[in-house]
């Protein structure tokens, strides 16, 4: 159930798309003297570090959005690549070789001329120093400049998704030359992007606007984001006007809010989704009619309902519908007496239990595994559920120790993001042990494929058979829901939940 | 201590890396982070360190322990004093009034008051506050800290709601304290006899039972101010406070064993030196222990 669906305020981002160069016009803010034109965000969550190559925490990138550039990035309509640092990019006819030419006129925070160079330096440095992100160049072989506006990547196969790779968020960031070296990039951050981070402290982070920004300089005069980790508190706090924007929200108020006239509320699906898994090396959920049976009698709607408040779009594949790449498939209705039979089928002795861990990290995974657990008890399946934190969860899934488990994947820009390493044999994020020597061919072709319409049918049909194996379980995609100031305008909400303040004009 | 925080299972590497990464990237962060030496190496490295003051520097911020400490000192320091400064205003009179007159009107409200301000939720009322005093009525922010030298009103502001939590909290077990050990002073053969000889009442209570009273209360109230300085977390939380609680809970969830062993160091110190200053207050409340 959605409130507002603030697509239209599409408009407004293009305008701080379409970038009209040349740097150094610093622009009339027009609006209030000194600390006054500030914009005041609550977030939940205080940022570990700025380091955009080594945070992996979604608090900071909340702030380093507003602080790097990448090469590339995802539009706020369908999260198709478009020019950022990069102004154009071609590939060879053999697609090994891609050339980015860059923007002229860009200059970083501080004061230096960005070239090629420094995107040389920023990849390598991810690569040499086996970086968070290093992955996303497992197939690149080398990053070389051509001249001060060309970069040259050469990879080892054809890698239709590189733009996706190195744009889909502000980890692979552009840092000028020597930058890692020079200043401690986890407390200062060096960027191109339209504000510079001028502090932070253990109540807040504040952003400063960048008057040479090489696209349309920020209106506000800065940004300061506050974190407030009680969802109640940071409602009260936007109501009351302390701040004018948040993505705290107690889920359960979403619905109320739509009609409340003292906040201005959207929300948009997300291109997160959250699933089930069973472990494919204990029996019997190796047995394909027991997985198929709880695939069965699983009712989404009801888990839907109960985790998100509704706020959430029950999906049995993994991407959502708005995407190009959705596959259109849903062969499971929700039917206990099937379940039932399937189970009997089976020969699998009930009741069957199974330990379904949980982490109280992400709690919508604790309540609906609570709602999974009773929608399996008539088919026969006792669930234990078993909530553990966060950091005894993730090695309890790495050595393989668990029935079955729930969580979500999150940010995925390219289908390559939402199936490879999840289902192809011993990929790295394939924890649940699942191995289709047919899916592998298809997600292996699919991985080169540079025909964007052959690639979505590969796709389609690898998400078919690894929906049919029930390799994972899949729940619903959730929505971003996020609340400003009414007044507040320039502000558009993503599916990749990035949170982009550079166009913003407070009420 | 070192054994227990990292014996506790979990993987601060794999934390810091999410999700998604690749087997080289983990080997070369846990080099980095000295993960990947014998703990017993560990620990003599982080002991040697820590009795030069340098406590490590956090796997998950990049920041030296001392300096992730010390930012967050002065937030838990004023929170508190002041939840133990609302704390003894309400239980010393509460307290000493129920004592007076045991079993009347007023020692039965109070012994209400407290049942319900230890048994309701910190969380519950923290939220009820926010709600009424920032929300309903908007007088005050609904949380948030600012040091004293930079805002006088908006410290103030942002102190009460939290203090009146706590101190809520912390005053209710005081006020049991305070009737328990007012009343048995009261009972006491001395208090009898100097009533006897006629002193005036005032006089009674004042020299003969205030004195033998206090001895407990600044003993529970020692154990509550340690209990505040090592943070309360879920208020801290709530009322968005930068205090070494939130500190602490961070730390715990990204086994982040630097800044752990320092906040452990820290509590333990904090509960070190509360001690020896409700001896030192013992010897100057009570000339007998001297001797």
């Amino acid at each position: 159930m959605r409130s507002t669906r603030l697509l239209a305020l599409a408009a407004v981002g293009a305008l701080s798309l379409t970038a009209c160069s040349g740097g150094g016009d610093s622009v009339d803010t027009g609006g209030g003297s000194g600390g006054d034109n500030v914009l005041i965000a609550a977030v939940s969550a205080q940022p570990d570090q700025f380091d955009p190559h080594v945070t992996n925490a979604y608090a900071s990138f909340q702030v380093l959005e507003n602080v790097y550039d990448t090469l590339v990035v995802p539009n706020a309509e369908d999260l198709t690549m478009e020019p950022s640092l990069a102004t154009e990019w071609t590939t060879s006819e053999d697609d090994l070789e891609w050339r980015f030419t860059l923007r002229e006129g860009v200059t970083f925070h501080d004061g230096s001329e960005f070239d090629s160079a420094d995107v040389v330096y920023s990849y390598n440095r991810i690569i040499d120093e086996e970086l968070s992100n290093s992955y996303r160049f497992a197939t690149v072989e080398s990053v070389e400049a051509d001249g001060p506006q060309t970069v040259v990547i050469r990879v080892t196969q054809p890698t239709p998704n590189l733009p996706a790779l190195i744009g889909s968020f502000k980890g692979m960031a552009i840092i000028p030359e020597g930058a890692a070296e020079d200043v401690d990039l986890t407390t200062e951050a060096v960027g191109t992007g339209p504000f510079r981070l001028e502090s932070s402290s253990a109540s807040s982070t504040v952003l400063t606007a960048n008057e040479d920004y090489w696209g349309q300089a920020p209106s506000i005069d800065g940004v300061e984001f506050r974190y407030i980790t009680e969802p109640a508190a940071a409602l009260t706090a936007l109501q009351n006007g302390e701040v004018q924007w948040t993505d705290n929200i107690p889920p359960q108020q979403v619905d109320a809010l739509g009609g409340d006239d003292s906040v201005e509320l959207a929300t948009t699906p997300s291109v997160d989704y959250w699933y089930m898994s069973m472990n494919f090396a204990r029996p019997p959920f190796d047995n394909p009619q027991v997985r198929r049976a709880i695939a069965t009698a699983v009712d989404r709607e009801a888990v839907t309902q109960a985790a998100r408040f509704d706020a959430a779009q029950p999906n049995q594949t993994a991407i959502p519908e708005d995407s190009f790449f959705h596959t259109d498939y849903a062969p499971f209705d929700v039917d206990v007496e099937a379940a039932r039979q399937l189970i009997e089928q089976s020969g699998v002795p009930t009741p069957i239990r199974m330990g379904l861990m949980v982490t109280d990290e992400y709690p919508e995974t604790v309540t609906a595994a609570q709602v999974i657990a009773s929608q399996l008890e008539p088919i026969g399946i006792e669930v234990e559920v078993q909530t553990t934190d966060f950091a005894t969860w993730l090695d309890r899934q790495s050595q393989g120790d668990f029935d079955a488990f729930m969580l979500g994947w999150l940010g995925n820009v390219d289908p390559f993001d939402f199936y490879h390493a999840q289902h192809i044999t011993g990929g790295a994020s394939n924890y649940q042990k699942y191995s289709n020597p047919q899916v592998d061919d298809l997600l292996t072709r699919a991985s080169t494929e540079t025909d964007e319409k052959s690639r979505k049918d590969l796709y389609d049909q690898a998400t078919r058979l690894i929906v049919d194996d029930v390799s994972y379980l899949y729940l619903y995609n959730p929505d971003v829901v996020q609340a400003w100031a009414p007044g507040l305008s320039g502000y558009e909400i993503r599916a990749d939940k990035a949170i982009n303040f550079e166009g913003v004009e407070l009420p | 201590m070192f054994a227990l925080v990292h014996l506790v299972p979990g993987d601060p590497v794999r934390l810091a890396l999410g999700t998604r990464f690749s087997q080289e990237t983990y080997d070369a962060l846990r080099e980095r982070s000295g993960l990947d030496r014998p703990l017993v190496e560990q620990f003599f490295t982080w002991f040697a360190r820590a009795l030069g003051g340098d406590l490590g520097v956090s796997f998950r911020s990049g920041d030296t322990v001392t300096s992730l400490i010390a930012e967050r000192l002065p937030a838990t320091l004023t929170l508190a004093f002041a939840s133990i400064l609302v704390a003894l205003v309400i239980a010393i009179p509460l307290g000493t009034l129920s004592a007076l007159r045991p079993r009347s009107v007023v020692d039965r409200v109070a012994t209400v008051l407290s049942q319900i301000g230890i048994s309701v939720p910190d969380f519950w009322m923290a939220i009820v506050l926010i709600l009424v005093f920032a929300g309903t009525l908007g007088w005050l922010p609904t949380g948030g800290y600012v040091p004293l030298s930079e805002d006088p009103g908006g410290w103030l502001a942002r102190l009460v709601m939290p203090a009146v939590v706590t101190g809520v909290v912390s005053g209710s077990v005081i006020t049991r304290f305070v009737r328990s050990s007012v009343l048995e002073a009261l009972g006491a053969d001395h208090v009898r006899t100097a009533q006897a000889k006629g002193l005036p009442t005032r006089q009674v209570f004042t020299w003969h039972v205030v004195r033998n009273a206090l001895l407990p209360l600044v003993t529970v109230t020692g154990v509550q101010l340690a209990y505040l300085l090592s943070g309360v977390v879920v208020v801290e939380i709530v009322f968005s406070w930068p205090g070494l609680g939130q500190l602490a809970l961070q730390s715990v969830e990204a086994r982040d064993y630097p800044v752990l062993q320092g906040a452990i160091l820290l509590f333990a110190l904090v509960f070190l030196v509360i001690n020896l200053v409700v001896d030192l207050l013992y010897t100057a409340i009570d000339p007998r222990i001297r001797r």
